[in-house]
């Protein structure tokens, strides 16, 4: 496995940048859902280190699930058509106020199937946290409540986004140099 | 949902302990895998925290994936008998070094299960790093390779670890006083 130092084309957003948001983040939402039964969900594996850190900038009881996602007859980085879910809830959600914690949105087809899902199940609210907003490659429209950081149409990596499997626990998102990445 | 002051008992480790304790393991784990493939496996959810935490302090590159596993047929504070997958690895773990990362070992069965079960699948090699050992409440030998801290045989909660499902977000280890923790209503 390469060196991370060597594939990187720059870093978009260092680690202070990123805790610093985080906080806000979790201020707000803190406000938004004060007396509410909140219930954040982590889309595994790519949420975890968000959801790990924004959960602890959350003042107000919350409980925290996870969910895993894989979808149907598609390849490698695409991601359109229907979701599989490979691991559901454990939490009854009917009733509850539900966060969709995510790392990150681009063409959007995957967060609308999970939110359509979800939304049978009859939550009180439901809501999308991203920290990571692709919009140039928007191809259905999703609503994010919340929102970390609008970044280019580029390849991104860490705090929780992979190179084939590798680099999610760099503290930072940066963009990968294709031209030196070798692949796994 | 109740005020987690009204049924602290003691902080056991608060931030800044668990953060040097965990940063050492990190360091540790770092050295002794160095040169090797690593693969770290979050057991869900009560693994969650000191995994994302843990894998920012190892520096040589490894993989993540997760694994979440409920016991058949016991009921929600006891771990005995058999372990049911709820989601497997995604992960092809033939002629990988695994290191499965657990918030807290108890009685021991649960993990004890699990690893006999990756064994089956032929790794190179399987180790554990859990953050708490309740070591007096032991009931089958396990070998915890890396140990964060020891804790006494009391309610813990915080940093991963839920009382009903919540407080898991408390960035502390704290015992919890059972006589004036009120269960929320369903």
């Amino acid at each position: 496995m390469q060196d991370y130092h060597n594939i990187i084309a720059e870093i978009l957003i260092d680690e202070t940048t990123l805790q610093e948001r985080i906080h806000q983040l979790g201020e707000q939402i803190s406000r938004d859902y004060a007396n509410e039964d909140l219930l954040l969900i982590c889309i595994l594996r790519g949420g975890v280190v968000f959801m790990v850190d924004l959960m602890r900038q959350i003042t107000i009881p919350h409980g925290i699930d996870c969910m895993a996602i894989s979808s149907y007859g598609v390849g490698g980085r695409a991601s359109s058509g229907n979701v599989r879910l490979t691991l559901d809830l454990q939490t009854n959600i009917e009733g509850k106020s539900v966060l969709l914690v995510e790392d990150i949105v681009d063409s959007g087809h995957t967060i609308s199937r999970v939110l359509e899902l979800l939304s049978t199940r009859r939550p009180r609210s439901l809501k999308v946290c991203a920290l990571l907003d692709k919009q140039e490659r928007r191809e259905v429209e999703v609503p994010i409540d919340y929102r970390g950081f609008t970044i280019p149409n580029k390849f991104v990596f860490g705090y929780g986004l992979d190179l084939d499997e590798y680099y999610r626990n760099l503290p930072f998102v940066a963009v990968v140099d294709l031209k030196k990445y070798k692949g796994a | 949902m109740q005020d987690y002051r009204e049924f602290i008992d003691q902080v056991l480790f608060d931030a800044a302990a668990i953060e040097r304790r965990v940063r050492e393991l990190g360091a540790q784990i770092s050295r002794e895998y160095a040169g090797e493939d690593l693969l770290v496996v979050c057991l869900l959810r009560g693994g969650l925290t000191f995994t994302a935490d843990l894998t920012r302090y190892i520096s040589i590159s490894h993989e993540l994936d997760c694994m979440s596993l409920s016991s058949y047929g016991t009921g929600h504070y006891a771990s005995s008998g058999n372990v049911r997958v709820n989601l497997d690895l995604k992960t092809n773990i033939e002629k990988r070094n695994v290191l499965l990362v657990e918030d807290i070992v108890d009685s021991g069965r649960t993990l004890a299960h699990v690893l006999e079960m990756l064994q089956t699948r032929e790794p190179k090699s399987v180790k554990v790093c859990v953050l708490l050992d309740k070591k007096e409440r032991r009931e089958v030998e396990v070998a915890c390779d890396y140990v964060g801290f020891d804790v006494p045989d009391k309610y813990i909660f915080g940093y991963g670890i839920d009382i009903d499902e919540h407080f898991r977000h408390l960035p502390f280890i704290a015992t919890a006083d059972l006589d004036k923790y009120r269960k929320p209503e369903e």
